[in-house]
């Protein structure tokens, strides 16, 4: 039977959705799995159909959006209220996303704005609108200062597999293609150059056959997105005992391993995707976690396990994995940061590291999960899902850390001196959940 | 007795709008209000930040058409700067327009519009959309996906992500196209030509049956706001035009906007209503969108677009005020996307790599850009101070643009369907699917 799901559109741009939609043909597997009792954005069922459902009576509702309006308050309780479980689903949600910036100003200072001072107003005296309109918070919170949420899903906006995945998940829904042989037997590397003889993680010994090849082709190791094979490559022993030692991965392997619990594991740490309480305390608790998956060879099982194992002593995991992790541009490399360039300056090389060309990148502090798809284009991280670690100055942290880690040849007064505006930069999309801060301007 | 409709929330619809109807007790429509029920005040969060970082924030006003949002602040600061770009980078912000318009357009008559006709006027809610549709009609739902899928993929692959994009940089674009890639997407486009001729066929037999409806419910005149380049339709850039109810056309430089439209706020809506200033309000209530560019167009810019154009013109004539005709317009400049991509994506200059200028200097004063996103004009008037941070922002959004002139269609219609009972005799087709 269809699980019953329901979206709430708080105040957002609709991007969510659309991310959602862009799995296209994606989207042809998990449909008929869905029954939508209430998504503004495509289906007809109006709020008072909403309202009128039995309490808890929806399993999953996703809350999308943030909170700016009385209206959108109300929406967050009432979806608490209707479904059993509830995913921030979008930095919005998350944590406010750009929208949060407001919380700079007073309320008032923003409604002048908009419906008095505006360069193309004509009214002689506007005023705020007031009549079947809900108002204004007086400052931007996030859903669960307002709710428990049991999970979060973060992006702006989460990418499509992300969400489908996180679906899938959901329903214990993964169909894999559970071949005989495994990605090796395949393999261009398999008689010259491999990714683990050359003692680099790669899933291959236990991933299923059947896809394009392509991780290899670009010397990029198997991260399982196949699922498991019926029969394990000899190589497997090889990645057992690579595994039995997690404690020394370099950030290209720790992407691989991410890649690997998330796509083939189906445990949801990779994508900005949390289930913050269940299957963590599972693993915690058992060393363990109840995935869909029954058909693992011997040989996968250990992996399963050793990994599992890692993950159980290092729950952080997930945490610390930053955009970098991901990134593919050298650090270290022959250039140093001597002064802060703007976005607008010159055009950074496509091979090193933004901050040692001189940009402001939020690689460092942001979560993994996008993919780095910004860089590909040649673009600084901006943060949008999130940041790494949650403090009061997330200025002087970024500072800290591009200093240690990075070829920076300036102090941290001077850094941070050269960035004009510092909330902007550096809490572009998180601004809501900085208590300390919204707490002295509207007090 | 006063009857009050509500309609809480108006479903498929992108933004956040309630419906408020009231009909007294004689039996005249009373009242109708198109209720925006949500704005967040980008207006005033990007002051403070750097002018060059507003393209990077902005394009969250719109999830379906963040690529207007992301190139037109872009083009408002270079203007405010006074800052050319290089012939690469200007094609490919044409490519990356085009591409927006082909799937926000594609998405928006099947996903959104398609289960009004596909399931008729009175299907059950729970029905009335887009998963019904592809459930019902596979080919058709597949042919969708793959449409909306091409022109998403090709958003990406130049802006980098397709919702929210960011390789727009003051001065031109971050990167070119990789050749590989061209060459990917080159290879899909006549599929694509024929999807979209098979969509045009599909929304002409949907006129077709439904051309009671078209012909009589919501035929507003209202006066348009569209935009073109010596008289051509264009969505990256050109002159503000505005059509008359009568279909007089009076073209304007985008830098004197503030003597064109003008903004009233009403006591009912966060999005406000627009108006022609000359002509005052609420009599220069105008439409933007679809069809609002194809009355202002004196031709279209492709030549299968403009063979459209006339045959749309043919049967409707030179100013058309036929609400539902909106759809139609919106496959006219779908069929004028995928041409335009096509062109642009045999144009060497888009695997350029010679598309940022380093000659970019902040420097004091204000600018505007204008391109048209998929539902109608959308301007950025920016102010920046000497360092190039933004002092302040005038915005008037694509939907913005339409607000006043939906609740106007709204009112006609509202009187059409409960004083006259319009749809009582009207000729409605069999539903195409059940």
């Amino acid at each position: 039977m269809a699980v019953k799901v329901a979206f709430m559109q708080l105040s957002d741009c609709w991007g969510c959705h659309q991310s959602l939609l862009n799995a296209h043909l994606g989207l042809l597997d998990i449909l008929p799995a869905l029954e939508f009792v209430y998504w503004p954005a495509v289906v007809d069922y109006k709020l008072d159909s909403l309202k009128a459902r039995q309490d808890g009576e929806i399993l999953v509702g996703f809350i999308e959006g943030s909170v700016r309006t009385n209206e959108d308050y109300e929406s967050v309780e009432l979806m608490r209220k209707k479904c059993q479980l509830i995913i921030s689903f979008g930095s919005c949600a998350c944590y406010g996303n750009v929208h949060g910036l407001a919380n700079e100003w007073k309320k008032q200072e923003l409604v002048d704005r908009k419906f008095h001072d505006a360069e193309s107003i004509t009214d002689e005296n506007p005023k705020e609108p007031t009549k079947h309109v809900p108002g204004f918070r007086e400052y931007m919170v996030v859903v669960d200062d307002i709710i428990n949420v049991d999970a979060y899903i973060s992006g702006c906006p989460p990418k499509p597999e992300q969400i489908v995945s996180a679906v899938q998940f959901l329903l214990g829904q993964k169909d894999f293609p559970n071949e005989e042989y495994s990605f090796c037997t395949q393999c261009p590397l398999n008689e010259e150059g491999c990714i683990l003889d050359k003692g680099t993680l790669c899933f291959g010994p236990i991933t299923s056959v059947g896809c394009s090849l392509k991780c290899p082709g670009n010397e990029d190791p198997c991260v399982g997105c196949f699922g498991p094979s019926k029969t394990a490559h000899v190589r497997a022993d090889k990645l057992i005992e690579k595994t039995n030692d997690l404690s020394n991965l370099t950030s290209g392997e720790k992407k691989a391993m991410y890649e690997f619990l998330s796509l083939y594991l189906n445990i949801p740490l990779m994508a900005g995707f949390d289930l913050s309480a269940d299957i963590l305390k599972q693993i915690k608790n058992k060393g363990e976690a109840e995935t869909p998956l029954t058909q693992l060879n011997d040989k996968a099982k250990q992996v399963a396990t050793n990994l599992l194992e890692y993950l159980k002593n290092n729950l952080d995991f997930h945490e610390i994995s930053n955009v970098c992790d991901t990134c593919p541009r050298i650090i270290g490399s022959n250039s140093t940061m001597t002064k802060v360039k703007r976005d607008y300056e010159g055009l950074p090389n496509q091979e090193e590291c933004f901050i040692e060309q001189g940009y402001i990148c939020m690689g460092p502090v942001t979560r993994a999960g996008c993919g780095g798809m910004c860089i590909k284009v040649n673009a600084p991280c901006t943060g949008c899902y999130g940041q790494t670690e949650w403090v009061a100055d997330q200025a002087s942290r970024f500072a800290d850390i591009a200093i240690k880690g990075f070829n920076v040849a300036l102090s941290k007064d001077e850094l941070l001196a050269q960035v004009k505006d510092h909330i902007g930069t550096f809490e572009k999309f998180t601004l809501a959940k900085n208590k300390q801060f919204t707490e002295e301007v509207h007090k | 007795m006063v009857k009050e409709i509500e309609v809480e929330p108006v479903t498929r619809l992108e933004g956040h709008g309630d419906l408020h109807v009231v009909i007294d007790d004689d039996g005249k429509v009373k009242d109708v209000q198109f209720n925006i029920t949500s704005t967040r005040f980008f207006e005033k969060f990007v002051e403070g930040r750097y002018c060059e970082h507003v393209p990077r924030i902005t394009p969250r006003i719109c999830g379906i058409c963040p690529i207007p949002h992301h190139i037109t602040p872009t083009k408002a600061v270079e203007d405010a700067w006074g800052v050319e770009i290089p012939e690469p980078a200007y094609k490919l912000r044409q490519l990356i327009m085009n591409a927006k318009q082909y799937s926000s357009h594609i998405l928006h008559f099947y996903a959104l519009a398609a289960p009004d006709f596909l399931l008729g006027p009175f299907a059950d809610p729970a029905k009335r959309n887009v998963v019904h549709v592809i459930n019902k009609m596979p080919d058709v739902g597949k042919m969708a996906l793959k449409m909306m899928d091409f022109g998403q993929k090709l958003c990406q692959e130049i802006g980098g992500k397709s919702v929210h994009p960011i390789s727009a940089i003051v001065g031109g674009m971050k990167k070119p196209m990789d050749e590989d890639a061209r060459d990917r997407f080159l290879k899909q486009v006549d599929e694509q030509i024929e999807f979209t001729k098979k969509t045009v066929e599909i929304g002409l037999k949907v006129v077709e049956d439904y051309w009671d409806v078209v012909a009589n419910v919501g035929v507003v005149p209202t006066y348009y706001l569209g935009m073109v380049k010596n008289g051509i339709h264009d969505i990256y850039e050109g002159d503000i035009r505005i059509v008359s109810p009568e279909g007089e056309k009076t073209d304007y430089k985008v830098q004197n906007y503030l003597d064109v439209l003008g903004e009233h706020i009403p006591e009912h809506s966060y999005a406000t209503h627009m108006y022609y200033k000359p002509a005052g309000y609420p009599e220069g209530i105008y439409r933007a969108n679809t069809l609002a560019m194809i009355n202002a167009a004196d031709k279209m810019a492709t030549p299968l677009a403009q063979d459209a154009l006339q045959q749309f013109r043919d049967k409707v004539g030179q100013v058309s005020h036929h609400t539902f005709a909106y759809h139609w317009a919106r496959l006219i400049e779908t069929v004028e996307a995928i041409e335009q991509i096509k062109t642009l994506l045999e144009d060497p200059d888009i695997v350029n790599p010679d598309c940022k200028t380093l000659d970019v200097e902040p420097r004091e004063g204000n600018g505007v850009g204008v391109t048209e996103a998929p539902r109608g004009l959308l301007l950025y008037h920016i102010w920046s101070d000497a360092e190039g941070m933004c002092k302040k922002l005038n915005l008037l959004v694509a939907t913005n643009h339409n607000i006043a002139g939906i609740e106007k269609s709204l009112m006609h219609t509202a009187k059409q369907v409960f004083e006259d009972k319009a749809l009582e005799g009207l000729n409605l087709p069999d539903p195409w699917i059940d």
